[in-house]
């Protein structure tokens, strides 16, 4: 389970019925759940990215896609990964789509002027992960943020970056191993 | 087979996202993961990975939940209006090609001129096939003047709504 789930159940499946434009979400429930989510889903879309612009975009279309989508979800947790899988997909397609215009694998200055102006941590030590994120591929930075800054559980990464759940374990070993490498031993 | 779990990760991993690792994690837990390579990749990667969502949560700058909501509304609002009018304009296509169908086949079966006409046509009398045209216009002039228009005018309108789109 992602960390921080704290959430009432707010199923409302007859609402699923009404008009179109009708949300199965009410207004307050979805309030609650975006100042709940939004910040650390926007932290994975700038990770994943590696653009800050793209991030914000895509942050307003995933909330919008996950409205639209009419879903009933059964927890917060349900609702949680729906949005990290719509987002997720999301950065893939505008990958997809703008390989011309945004490198594959972003050299992270953005993110590194970002993170240097940021008073956490030490700016040394960001700039190694900035580094280290950049050297790996988009799905193996998405499997490495779900799971040690979301705190997501193998079923819930496998879920969302459409992995199966088998092979999960070995991938984030071997991808863990690589940033570890990456990351240069510094930590211990 | 190659080791690709331990039993005591979970445990790193819950020291270092409530800031307990390394010093307040415990001796023990400590001394395992010096010599546990899973251990140690966990709490290097973690460590790392958990500050920098840190830093990217505490200075993210985003609308509020009001605005997205707002903006989510007016856009499905827009959406379902434009669905909307795309169904309508299929149906009435169809309906069109329906009912030009059916009027030929009423036609066909009512009038017999056009059966004469069909029969003529087989032996190809030009003068005939002419005599029996001016025949048709007498007898069924407002028939046929409300045919050209349905083929002429009917298209004409629909082009002129699906320009619009
Ligand atoms: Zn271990």
């Amino acid at each position: 389970m992602f960390r921080d789930t704290t959430f009432s159940d707010l199923n409302r499946s007859d609402a699923a019925d009404e008009a179109r434009t009708e949300f199965v979400v009410d207004e307050d429930a979805f309030r609650g759940f975006y100042e709940r989510t939004s910040r650390g889903l926007w932290a994975y879309l700038v990770r994943i990215t590696g653009d800050r612009e793209l991030a914000d975009d895509l942050l307003q279309e995933t909330y919008y896609r996950f409205l639209r989508a009419a879903a009933t979800h059964e927890s917060e947790a349900h609702r949680r990964n729906s949005v990290y899988l719509i987002a997720g997909n999301l950065a893939r397609d505008a990958r997809r789509r703008s390989l011309a215009r945004i490198p594959a694998i972003p050299a992270g200055e953005e993110i590194e002027q970002v993170s240097s102006a940021s008073p956490a941590g030490s700016p040394e030590g960001r700039a190694d992960l900035n580094r280290a994120m950049s050297a790996l591929q988009p799905r193996e930075r998405a499997m490495l943020w779900l799971a040690y800054a979301e705190g997501a559980s193998h079923e819930e990464i496998a879920g969302a970056l459409g992995i199966r759940r088998g092979s999960l374990k070995t991938l984030l070993y071997r991808t863990r191993r690589k940033m570890a490498a990456l990351l240069g031993g510094r930590r211990p | 087979m190659k080791r690709v779990e331990c039993e005591f990760e979970a445990e790193v991993l819950d020291a270092v996202f409530q800031g307990r690792w390394p010093e307040q994690a415990g001796e023990p837990l400590r001394a395992h993961a010096a010599q546990c390579e899973i251990c140690r990749d966990v709490a290097a990667v973690a460590g790392a990975i958990s500050e920098s969502r840190e830093a990217l949560v505490a200075e993210a700058a985003l609308p509020d939940a009001s605005r997205v909501w707002r903006r989510s509304q007016l856009r499905a609002r827009q959406e379902a209006v434009q669905a909307a009018g795309r169904p309508i304009t299929a149906a009435q296509v169809i309906a069109f090609a329906c009912a030009m169908g059916l009027l030929g086949a009423v036609f066909g079966a009512t009038s017999t001129w056009f059966q004469g006409a069909l029969g003529r046509m087989a032996s190809f009398e030009a003068g005939a096939m002419l005599a029996s045209a001016s025949k048709l216009l007498m007898e069924h002039g407002a028939f046929v003047l409300s045919l050209v228009a349905a083929v002429f005018l009917v298209p004409a309108v629909f082009y002129v709504a699906l320009g619009r789109e």
